[in-house]
């Protein structure tokens, strides 16, 4: 059997060294041939040296470790390693991938180095269910995440860009060439259309109600009618009143 | 003071118009008791109790002064209008005309004073019971204010208690200090000493509800260092903080979070890293302090702001609305947050 060869991917530079010393105590004639401090490095590191194992953290700049894994999985076995994450943990040991937490114990490592050394024993390369391995990881840890709905406006003002939450808008109002955005405390403009802007908003929280508006539910104090059978929205904040235009009436139909 | 124009929802006004029919109802009948025939004196009182409840409804709807003689006008006159619109109706559908009567003003005089009589009585019923539902609803909404806000402060508490503890900022702290132990004693032992200083700080703060600026600062401090020697120098970090002001009153757990923000989803996760400045100035009656960082901005990462949220909501309720608390884009890269809050002197 020809050497193994492997390599660390971690940003902090401290827990590089640890996880090599801690390597070389259990695994001596484990060749660390690179150490990477970021996701782009950890890539390079594998087309250069085309190692048998990667350790990666899963937490790092310019591309996290479970993404450096879906690109580099046909060619090396992983291991991931991470301090605390909760989802990718429970996908880990769905999937019977392995990973180590930190700080690292030393009898935790030689499990792992244990099981790595049989692999390789059966077979020099990497199981070819793998990258469907961490695809499946990929999708489920995802799904975990926020999804990518707008979560700010950006909006001029005296002294720069302002950032607002989508969460602290109560409604977006079309008006001329501008779309109105109003929060609890002030009315701001953007160039960006409703249209738009309902395309990129969480659907669940911002309902069209006409047209040219568009509203925030949770900030929906009551819905009533009035004489004329209109819908009517009383809002928490700013308090006022939007109507409903009929097309977009049955949104509140089992209210 | 009470809103003399009234939202009414036609559910309400519904309600309305059958209760009136039923004060005619009652009304009429009272009446037979002194007059001659009840299909009469029914007649009557319910053509002018329902145009003086229409003239009611209209008024409220569409009057929107906010004089309280004008109002008090519009509607002694919605009065007037609906008695003798009501009379008028009345005399026709029991089939008198209604010339009979003024000749017979005494009649006239009669059924126009009872309709403003009761009329009035009515409206000032109905009046009172918008009154007293309007002061309920209000009592309400200050109670769910009151209770809104004593639940965010538990959950702010437990939140920060979670967020000073939080596993993977202790993890990688512990496992670097394990690392250093081998490599570095001095080192280990300098970032022990930060994150043992920092832990009590946080923990201490969390039990007060205010702390001076410089015990804000203080610990801050000893929690960029853990940062910093972790990072190495991908973090940068510096404070611009004016004299003499750190004896000012400030609320814990607001800078904190920010600071954690900045370096977690803005300079850590950049390659190149980046520099974080804390600062903090007086401004005649106003405290200032900013949170710069260089890294990834908020929109890059479309981080959900879910604990700047929480941050605006306890300043807001902390400094009854006259805190200032803005997100910007900092220039070139980044992101800047801006706190305002009045200087309070006891």
């Amino acid at each position: 059997m020809s050497q193994i060869k492997a390599i660390i991917a971690d940003d902090e530079k401290e827990l590089r060294t640890y996880l090599k010393a801690q390597l070389a105590d259990v695994w001596n004639d484990l060749i660390i041939c690179g150490e990477a401090k970021n996701g782009p490095e950890a890539l390079n590191l594998v087309d250069t040296y085309q190692p048998d194992i990667a350790f990666l953290d899963i937490r790092m700049p310019g591309f996290s470790g479970m993404e450096v894994a879906e690109k580099v999985a046909d060619r090396c076995r992983i291991v991931f390693v991470t301090a605390h994450d909760q989802y990718a943990i429970k996908a880990f040991e769905n999937e019977a991938v392995d990973y180590i937490l930190k700080p690292v114990t030393r009898d935790r490592l030689k499990i792992t180095v244990t099981r790595l050394k049989e692999q390789i024993e059966v077979s020099s390369v990497p199981p070819s269910d793998l990258p469907a391995i961490i695809e499946r990881l990929m999708a489920e840890l995802k799904a975990n995440q926020k999804t990518d709905y707008l979560q700010w406006i950006r909006v001029s003002s005296r002294d720069g860009i302002r950032l607002i939450p989508t969460d602290e808008i109560s409604y977006f109002k079309a008006s001329d060439k501008y779309t109105l955005v109003v929060t609890g405390d002030g009315e701001s403009l953007i160039k960006k259309p409703i249209k738009e802007l309902y395309r990129e908003l969480n659907p669940d929280v911002f309902w069209q109600i006409h047209r040219g508006t568009l509203v925030n539910v949770n900030f929906i104090d009551k819905v009533s009618r009035s004489l004329s059978g209109r819908l009517v929205l009383k809002l928490k904040s700013p308090p006022e009143t939007l109507t409903v235009s009929r097309t977009y009436k049955h949104l509140f139909k089992q209210m | 003071m009470i809103k003399y124009r009234q939202e009414l929802s036609f559910k309400e006004a519904l309600t309305v118009i059958l209760y009136t029919l039923l004060f005619n109802t009652v009304i009429a009948i009272v009446l037979t008791y002194f007059l001659k025939p009840f299909w009469e004196n029914f007649v009557f009182s319910q053509c002018i109790g329902i145009l003086i409840c229409l003239c009611m409804l209209m008024i409220f709807r569409f009057i929107t002064t906010e004089n309280p003689l004008l109002w008090l006008l519009t509607i002694l006159s919605g009065l007037l209008v609906g008695s003798a619109g009501g009379f008028i109706l009345g005399a026709f559908l029991t089939e008198k005309n209604p010339l009979v009567y003024i000749r017979q003003y005494h009649e006239f005089i009669r059924i126009m004073s009872l309709g403003l009589i009761f009329g009035t009585i009515i409206t000032y019923f109905f009046l009172s019971r918008v009154r007293i539902s309007q002061a309920e609803d209000r009592i309400q909404e200050e109670k769910i204010k009151r209770l809104t806000s004593e639940k965010k402060t538990v959950e702010s508490h437990l939140k920060f208690l979670q967020a000073q503890i939080e596993p993977h900022f202790l993890f990688n702290t512990l496992s670097n200090i394990l690392g250093l132990l081998d490599t570095d004693l001095t080192k280990a032992k300098l970032m022990l000493t930060d994150f043992t200083h920092y832990l009590r700080l946080s923990l201490a703060k969390t039990r007060e509800s205010t702390t001076t600026l410089s015990q804000e600062i203080d610990m801050i401090k000893a929690y960029i260092e853990i940062f910093k020697a972790r990072m190495g120098e991908r973090l940068k970090y510096k404070f611009e903080i004016q004299d003499h002001i750190g004896e000012l009153p400030f609320p814990p757990m607001i800078i904190q979070p920010l600071v954690e923000n900045a370096i977690k989803h803005g300079i850590e996760p950049k390659v190149e890293g980046g520099e974080i400045i804390i600062s903090a100035k007086k401004d005649q009656d106003f405290l200032r302090i900013c949170i710069t960082d260089t890294g990834l901005g908020f929109i890059e990462q479309n981080n959900n702001g879910i604990g700047l949220t929480n941050i605006r909501e306890r300043l807001n309720s902390l400094y009854d609305d006259k805190a200032n608390f803005e997100v910007m884009e900092n220039v070139p890269c980044g992101t800047t947050v801006k706190i305002e809050v009045p200087i309070v002197t006891d």
